[in-house]
């Protein structure tokens, strides 16, 4: 048996007759941890929530929690006995009580438990709620209704929360701050929790763990770092699309060289023949703005973001590249003029596929 | 599948409920007595004849009244508009065949018009002058007045939700007011109106009391009779059979009407609240007169004359046991309204639960009761009754169960069951609808059984509508009379059967106690409900 937290073996993730995601396993190695799955809208990520949830059945592979065995091909523990609390992405608060009385239902369950980590008065001033309290779930926004049913699954102290996009109704302005909150009370409380999101920030920020799921499948499972930085497939890039895979050859075990940028040198993730020819992952971060260099592309396009700006540049072979620079850095081009690259141009992180 | 006891639950209800339609199938593979010959060259092209020619002309005068005054109310305001909005639902509580009692009354030989001649200009013959409202055209008049609400709520709810950008694309296309009721409005609320006029047809060819009052030969009357004086069972049924066949299809156009309505009534995006036009002159006079006179001929008219005869013939109150009346009403209404609310709230939470194909399928079926003619049930089921005596209970040499279920208070609700299923059913089912299932998953994740989820999440939801629903069953059995006339016990009567069997004795004076009471208690239980009925947010 595993000594696992949480683990989830081969399994088939099914609504109905149809497969959404085939084939899936990951664990959660300590109570308490957070793990993230990521993947585009309709891709399967709430087919697997409801199914830890036990509200989907499975037939074939397994999910456990602390070693028993909640669902596989012949066993299928009932929702309301499992002790794990979904919370989901549109409005499922009993629609006839207020909010109050929505948490409270939740803390009934609690009771039970005599969990004090989680309090009542606390809970709901940090999801920042006190003021619709005593308002029906009509009567409030989609974002507040969003916070009160976190609220209501919060203070149930299950053994495994999930949450189904839970701030993606959640004003812009205030997420950030939310998410903290979030992140604070199930580290503090000691809640293991699975979140589902198409965020990948909130992602990075708020999971120990991330998984990707796209085509039907997991395609990582891995701390955010590595995920960003060292994805392990074309399509995981793709996902994230914070990069582009340029045509390169290796030249040495630690250097490539492109028709356009020249020589690169850094450490391969992955190591490939000397002569093979790659396809290369350029990161925003990866290249550096230098105007004294004798590498210039044209600029065709320029996205301010705040605490930096992200240049997109047309090399002679007509690759677009990404440039990050950092907002207060001297380097105002507008978009036709001539955008230095540094050279050597150096990646700690090869990433080749 | 999920076979749980409430999936089981469920499918018992919805065959309980289909088992008159499947005696009625079954019965047209029976022989029958002589009488289907005569009927056939005789009578039954008569009986087709004169049920579409009512049901045509009902549905034609209908539509103009429910149609135009859900239009007016609904666009512009006039005098009394806000009191007309809900008044003109009034009428609801005269059942037709108390309107048919009300128009001879009023217009036959030396009755209450000859009466109100003399008084103003003294004697004289005034019979001639006075036209006479009987046979067919009595018939179209009285399911007509007491019918057209059905149209009347549909298409004001409808013609509520039209968003104002509709009207004013019409406008900004140039068309007149007159163009634009018949090229946006109108179209626009099509479905709601077919919807509506659909339940008047069922109703219509259902109709047995003012038909019969009138000695309509129709197919409803020719099953009651070849029943009560020919004895033919099977021949009833078979009749019944043609019958069904059609209502089946005006029911499916009535579900199909209803699907696509919803859309129409989807209120969401773009919406713009309408600002209903203040009438002047003579246009609000119109508009006023219009209304007016469907309130005044539909409800004021035959509650006058019910009380006009109560009071001139004040001994027939007291000949009345109005005590007795009363409790049988009540003790029918309780009882009813129990067994349809729990087996419905069963059904529905089955349906809900178990999420099958077969079981929606039948329990769609199921509420087909609505569109049989309560002549038909009736007699569907004694016809069911004697068949299972007859080859199952007498088989295993059990005695007679006909007595529990013929002529006893039990079989009478049972058939009420079966004919006013559809309305808890569906009622309750709207209910649900609103209620998203991530809600009952919720319960579930709150640790909360189905059985809890049950009873401390749905029943508190669907409270009000439990309510709504209960007046609505209260209403429909108060008025009922063709299943009471059939299965009530012995000495046991409703003020509806009471009135009846003293207008066929041609004692109408005697009838008018019994309708006063009834249209008394109907407008307030329509007056309690019609804040749901004419509600107008889209909730």
């Amino acid at each position: 048996m595993s000594d696992n937290f949480f683990e989830i073996k081969n399994v088939d993730f099914k609504i109905g007759n149809k497969v959404k995601v085939k084939n899936v396993s990951f664990s959660i190695e300590k109570e308490g941890d957070i793990i993230c799955l990521l993947g585009p809208s309709g891709i399967g990520k709430t087919t697997i929530l409801r199914t830890i949830a036990g509200l989907e059945n499975i037939n074939k592979g397994s999910i456990t929690l602390k070693g028993k065995t909640l669902s596989s091909e012949n066993i299928n523990i009932e929702p309301e006995k499992r002790n794990i609390s979904l919370a989901f992405q549109e409005n499922s608060l009993f629609p006839h009580y207020t909010v109050k009385k929505n948490i409270l239902l939740g803390a009934e369950r609690n009771e039970i438990k005599k969990d004090k980590s989680i309090n009542f008065e606390e809970l709901i001033n940090l999801l920042d709620i006190s003021h619709i309290l005593n308002k029906f779930p009509h009567e409030i926004s989609a974002g507040e209704a969003q916070r009160a049913s976190l609220a209501r699954s919060l203070i149930t102290k299950p053994e495994l929360l999930l949450l189904d996009e839970p701030l993606s109704n959640v004003d812009q302005s205030f997420k950030e701050e939310i998410q903290e909150k979030l992140k604070k009370i199930l580290k503090n409380s000691k809640i293991t929790t699975i979140i589902v999101t198409h965020d990948s920030y909130e992602a990075f920020y708020l999971g120990s763990k991330c998984g990707i799921i796209l085509n039907q499948e997991l395609k990582q499972f891995d701390d955010p770092y590595n995920v960003y930085h060292l994805p392990n497939s074309v399509e995981v890039v793709n996902f994230l699309n914070r990069g582009i895979l340029i045509p390169a050859e290796v030249t040495s075990p630690k250097s490539l060289e492109n028709k356009d940028l020249g020589t690169i040198t850094g450490n391969f993730v992955k190591p490939f023949p000397i002569g093979s020819s790659v396809k290369l992952l350029i990161q925003p971060e990866d290249l550096h703005h230098d105007d004294t260099s004798n590498l210039k592309f044209e600029v065709i396009d320029r996205k301010f973001r705040g605490t930096n700006f992200i240049y997109t540049l047309k090399t002679p072979t007509n690759t677009l590249i990404p440039v990050f620079v950092h907002s207060h850095h001297i380097h105002q081009h507008e978009v036709d003029e001539k955008f230095g690259i540094k050279r050597p141009i150096h990646i700690d992180h090869i990433v080749c596929f | 599948m999920k076979f749980n006891s409430w999936f089981v639950s469920s499918f018992l209800i919805s065959f309980i409920v289909l088992i008159p339609v499947i005696t009625v199938f079954a019965s047209f593979f029976e022989t029958t007595s002589n009488y289907y010959e005569i009927l056939k060259n005789t009578f039954l092209v008569e009986y087709i004849f004169n049920s579409l020619n009512l049901l045509l002309s009902v549905l034609l005068l209908t539509f103009i009244i429910g149609t135009g005054a859900a239009y007016l109310v609904s666009f512009y305001r006039f005098p009394g508009s806000e009191f007309f909005k809900w008044a003109l639902i009034l009428s609801f509580a005269v059942p037709p065949y108390i309107y048919a009692y009300s128009l001879t009354a009023f217009f036959e030989n030396y009755g209450t018009a000859f009466t109100i001649l003399k008084n103003l200009f003294g004697e004289a013959n005034y019979n001639k002058n006075i036209p006479k409202f009987d046979g067919m055209f009595g018939a179209i008049l009285s399911i007509s007045f007491s019918l057209y609400v059905y149209v009347y709520i549909l298409a004001r709810a409808s013609f509520l939700y039209q968003s104002q950008n509709l009207i004013d694309l019409g406008k900004n296309l140039g068309f007149s007011r007159f163009k634009s009721f018949f090229k946006v409005i109108l179209p626009a609320a099509r479905p709601a109106i077919v919807a509506g006029l659909s339940l008047v047809a069922m109703e219509t060819l259902a109709e047995f009391g003012a038909v019969d009052f009138f000695s309509i030969n129709t197919l409803t009357t020719g099953i009651y009779n070849s029943w009560i004086y020919f004895d033919d069972l099977a021949f009833a049924n078979r009749i019944s059979f043609f019958l069904l066949l059609f209502i089946f299809s005006l029911f499916i156009l009535e579900n199909l009407s209803r699907r696509r309505a919803k859309y129409h009534f989807n209120s969401k995006g773009g919406f713009k609240q309408k600002v209903k036009i203040k009438l002047f002159g003579i246009n609000a006079f119109l508009a006023f007169i219009f209304c007016f006179i469907i309130f005044f001929v539909s409800f004021l008219f035959p509650l006058s004359q019910m009380l006009y005869w109560t009071i001139k013939f004040p001994e027939n109150l007291f000949d009345l046991e109005i005590t007795n009346l009363v409790l049988n009403t009540l003790y029918l209404v309780l009882l009813s309204s129990l067994v349809l609310i729990i087996f419905s709230l069963i059904s529905n939470y089955g349906n809900r639960v178990s999420n099958n194909k077969t079981l929606n399928f039948l329990s769609t079926l199921s509420i087909s009761g609505y569109a049989i003619p309560g002549v038909i049930l009736a007699i569907a089921f004694i016809t069911f009754i004697a068949w299972f005596d007859d080859s199952i209970i007498k088989s295993f040499g059990f005695s007679s169960i006909k007595k529990i279920f013929i002529g006893s208070v039990f079989g009478l609700v049972l058939v009420y069951f079966i004919r006013f299923y559809s309305l808890a059913f569906n009622g309750i089912k709207s209910g649900y609808e609103k209620m998203n299932i991530s809600v009952d998953e919720s319960a579930y994740l709150l640790g909360y059984s189905k059985r809890k989820t049950f009873t401390n999440i749905h029943i508190p939801f669907l409270r009000n509508s439990l309510l709504f629903i209960i007046i609505l069953i209260s209403l429909e059995i108060i008025r009922e009379l063709p299943i009471t006339l059939i299965l009530r016990p012995f000495n046991f009567e409703t003020f509806a059967t009471t009135a009846y069997i003293s207008a066929s004795e041609d004692l109408l004076e005697a009838a008018a106690v019994p309708s006063l009471f009834l249209i008394l208690i109907a407008s307030l239980f329509i007056i309690v409900t019609s804040k749901y009925i004419l509600r107008e947010n889209n909730e």
